[in-house]
């Protein structure tokens, strides 16, 4: 690839993480949820394999991490779905209740379904990465162990 | 298994009595069996337990478990066998596992599904809701596929579990069905009610027959039987266990605990009468032709669950309490010869063929005493167990008439003489292969289980009263039997004699007539219901292939092969829906300036994209049009839809460009250079136009009519608040319709556990 998109995409690599984060911390305030949180620091580590390359794309980024990190994210998603219960309460019932003020950080709320969120965005983000990774190397880690 | 037999011989198994330490796991499992027996019999000496609680109360179903006679009974075997088993593997299993060149690790999952299909045979036995019923059927099923198929490097155990799962798995559906019927007409899936609601009827006689029919597969009767057979490949402690305690006990326990579904219908019960007495001279003539040691037990097996099937069938009170004796009595004297076959095979170097057998008695006294107390349990010799179990059955069949006596008779007899032959061409006679001696631990346990049948032969009081209470938990009335030595010439005595007599001419006759039961038996496995089986599974596989290659081969052409009717329906109903309030051109504000001219860019876009020639180009004009609509999206105030449609558009154009990246530049080049032919320009085309034209009329239609008011919104919007929220579509997503995203998210998770499993098989 060319110098110039290189460039860019380096340059625009910690920036779109960082809007992914706000994204996702912001999500319950303004535009974008957890999901295109996840698109989009995808989109920042899809970049880095056009400029670069799959090699030098994986060797910047924890790739082997992607799968565990997606089915870790639909864990983390069906933990806050199913928690409730065990208080006996219905599925994903949201805590704080309605009318409790919740603890905020800045504007991040501290509430279930941010977590929920969280989930889905790493879902989304190790889906897309695991997929792009496979798709130019099945079997690689096969080989590898091998 | 014949690879298994090479490989023990060739390694002469000279570590037979070495002392191996014994592993954590079997020690666990063994005490598991333990506790669980204990508790288990210390609950029913006081009478009992039952749990019932609620699992989906809007269908009625509960989990229900009681501790009943035929529970009792069911579990007390699968538990008590289960420690002669668990016992004796401590001391088989590391061998197996040396032998198969497998670490001692492999021995967790063993035992870990061993105690699994303890607990769910349990379960099965005590459970009174026919749904609960179904899942323990089901366990045990599954169980016992990864069990036979445990040295899963043999093609032929992988063959064999694969068997025993589609025969029985299958089966078992049908008792699901017999479920949902039954709770379509009654009204309830609990066994008690549905007993007492139970009418004579078209849904009772169908439902009774999809049972048995489940129930028959399980227990490997006619014409189920080859499964049991196959079985056979799997280490010798899971024989001993699944195939004569535990899986094929539960289509009888089945039988026993739906009776009061199966008894209104005398059709079924006949039916039952002839499939049972059917297996048990099939069996018997099987068994008989037979020459390798656990193949015998299997057909001998199947013989014996033909007459509990056919004690069922004989009904009555007698019949129930007899066939829940019978069964008592036959998991513990068949485990026992299980567990001796498989000792005699280690000891004799994997030689299981009785023909290069013999004379072992010497070598292994303690064992022969055990196995002969088996056999002649199972051939039903007074002084055990067994001669008070065919004593219920001569007696059951007697109360049937003089047909069903004969037939009894011959089916009694012909087990006296395949059991007397197993047993004195393996330990009588010239010793014809090297027997080491054998580890206390693959002796002890055969010999604790006929030490059970010997007690019963003197002390049958509380084996009575068990099978006593299990034909009460069947029939839902006491059910008495008299099971006692008469030093008279009744009619049952003289039956046993009678069997005795032609059995002992039965055993001078077998030698005279072996190649003639060979034929029957080699007759049985070219024309026997095996082969519809592997055809049949032939054919599935065939019909899967052929539609695998439909979806992947031609399925460009299927999609437009879709595309072209389904747009024309679109069209035909666009057109002839009543035109009135449809297809207005409304009015136009200043305001829809950009909208407008969002959507001309975007209808630009779709046009120039059948314009490149050259892939790079197609890609992007394609996200070209996935940009203009986000545009119009973010135009009509949708934000959130507007931002997650640029982010897919980007990912999308993005993994276009990195699959570009990598193909070939010449590949693309020279594909980029065809010509598609005429014809397909021309269809194309056409499909292209009358899509489009059809998505058009819709959408015009559509969007001219007035839209209704949706009432959930304002509602939606107002709780967006309690939700600690200030975006509404966030809260939609991740709070008030969270199951909806959770339902897709899992999709998604799925897909990829599929493609990464996928694409990392085709690179193996």
């Amino acid at each position: 690839m060319t110098l110039p998109t290189q460039t860019l995409a380096r340059l625009l690599l910690a920036p779109l993480l960082v809007l992914a984060a706000g994204m996702l911390v912001k999500g319950y305030t303004d535009v974008g949820d957890g999901f295109a949180a996840g698109l989009l620091a995808a989109v920042g580590f899809v970049l880095q394999d056009v400029a670069f390359g799959q090699r030098r794309a994986e060797s910047l980024l924890p790739v082997r991490w992607a799968y565990r990190l997606a089915l870790g994210g639909l864990g983390l998603a069906l933990a806050v779905a199913v928690a409730p219960m065990l208080a006996g309460e219905p599925v994903l019932k949201h805590r704080p209740e309605p009318g409790v003020s919740p603890v905020k950080v800045g504007t991040l709320e501290l509430i279930t379904p941010v977590l929920f969120d969280v989930g889905v965005c790493l879902l989304v983000l190790g889906t897309v990465v695991t997929g792009l990774h496979l798709f130019a190397h099945p079997g690689e880690e096969e080989e590898q162990r091998s | 298994m014949p690879s298994t037999i090479s490989l023990r011989t060739s390694l002469g198994l000279t570590r037979q009595t070495e002392r191996i330490p014994p592993r954590f796991d079997g020690l666990l499992a063994l005490a598991a069996a333990v506790i669980v027996f204990a508790a288990l019999l210390a609950s029913w000496l006081t009478g009992g337990f039952t749990i019932d609680l609620p699992w989906a109360p809007s269908l009625d179903l509960r989990l229900a478990f009681t501790l009943d006679g035929l529970g009792a009974l069911y579990a007390l075997l699968a538990s008590g066998v289960g420690i002669a088993v668990f016992a004796y593997s401590i001391r088989y299993l590391p061998l197996h596992l040396e032998h198969m060149k497998r670490p001692l690790r492999d021995g967790r999952s063993f035992y870990a599904l061993l105690v699994l299909f303890m607990v769910s045979m349990i379960g099965l036995a005590t459970a009174q809701d026919l749904m609960v019923i179904f899942v323990c059927f089901d366990l045990t099923a599954v169980c016992s596929y990864f069990l036979i198929g445990f040295d899963r490097s043999e093609a032929e155990a992988r063959w064999a579990a694969l068997m025993a799962l589609v025969v029985t798995g299958a089966t078992a559906v049908l008792l699901l069905l017999a479920a949902v019927l039954l709770y379509a007409e009654l009204g309830t899936f609990s066994v008690p009610e549905l007993a007492a609601r139970a009418q004579p009827g078209p849904t009772l006689t169908v439902a009774g027959v999809l049972i048995a029919v489940a129930a028959l597969a399980k227990s490997a009767q006619v014409p189920f039987h080859f499964w049991l057979r196959r079985a056979m490949v799997a280490p010798t402690p899971i024989s001993a266990y699944l195939h004569s305690a535990a899986m094929v006990a539960a289509g009888v326990l089945v039988l026993g605990r739906l009776y009061p579904l199966l008894a209104p219908t005398q059709a079924v019960l006949d039916g039952l009468v002839v499939v049972g007495f059917a297996s048990a001279l099939v069996g018997g003539t099987l068994s008989l032709a037979e020459d390798r040691l656990k193949p015998i037990l299997a057909y001998s097996t199947v013989s014996q669950y033909g007459y509990v099937v056919a004690l069922y069938g004989l009904g009555g009170a007698a019949g129930a309490t007899a066939a829940a004796f019978y069964v008592l009595m036959h998991g513990v004297a068949k485990s026992a010869l299980f567990l001796t076959a498989g000792a005699v095979i280690e000891a004799a170097g994997g030689e299981d063929s009785l023909r290069r057998l013999g004379g072992l008695w010497r070598s292994m006294p303690v064992l022969a005493g055990a196995s002969l107390v088996a056999v002649a349990a199972i051939a039903a010799l007074p002084l055990t167990l067994g001669f008070f179990a065919d004593e219920l059955f001569f007696k059951a069949a007697l109360a049937r008439g003089p047909i069903l006596t004969v037939v009894a008779v011959a089916v009694a007899t012909l087990t006296f003489v395949y059991m007397f032959r197993f047993w004195s061409r393996l330990f009588l006679g010239p010793a014809r292969a090297e027997g080491t001696p054998l580890a206390p631990g693959l002796v002890v346990p055969p010999a604790l289980l006929a030490l059970v049948l010997l007690v019963g032969g003197v002390a049958v009081g509380p084996f009575e009263q068990l099978a006593e209470a299990a034909g009460r938990s069947s029939i839902g009335a006491p059910a008495p039997v008299e099971a006692a030595y008469h030093l008279d010439l009744r009619a049952t005595n003289l039956l046993a004699l009678g069997t005795f007599a032609l059995g002992g001419v039965g055993l001078w006759l077998e030698p005279r007539l072996r190649p003639a039961l060979e034929a029957v038996g080699g007759l049985g496995a070219r024309l026997g219901p095996e082969r519809l089986y592997t055809y049949g599974l032939r054919g599935l596989n065939r019909l899967s292939d052929r539609v695998h290659d439909v979806e992947v081969r031609d399925l460009r052409s299927r999609v437009a092969a879709v595309l072209l009717p389904g747009a024309g329906l679109l069209l035909l109903g666009a057109l002839v829906t009543p035109w009135e309030g449809r297809y207005r051109v409304g009015a136009m504000s200043l305001d829809d300036l950009g909208l407008v001219a969002g959507l001309l860019g975007a209808a630009a876009a779709a046009v120039a994209t059948t314009r490149p020639k050259e892939h790079l180009g197609l890609a992007l004009t394609l996200s070209g049009t996935g940009f203009a609509l986000a545009a119009v999206y973010a135009l009509l105030g949708a934000p959130d839809v507007a931002l997650v449609a640029v982010l897919v558009e980007i990912t999308l154009s993005l993994l276009f460009f990195v699959t570009l990246a990598r193909l070939p530049a010449g590949v693309l080049r020279r594909e980029a250079g065809l010509r598609l032919p005429l014809g397909r320009r021309v269809r194309d085309t056409l499909f292209a136009t009358v899509a489009g034209l059809s998505a058009f009329f819709v959408v015009w239609s559509v969007t001219s009519t007035p839209k209704p008011s949706n009432p959930v919104a304002p509602e939606l919007i107002a709780r967006t608040d309690d939700a600690h929220a200030k975006d509404v579509v966030t809260a939609i997503l991740a709070d008030f319709r969270a199951l909806d995203t959770l339902g897709e998210i899992t999709v998604l998770a799925a897909g990829l556990v599929a493609l990464t499993t996928l694409l990392r098989l085709r690179s193996a």
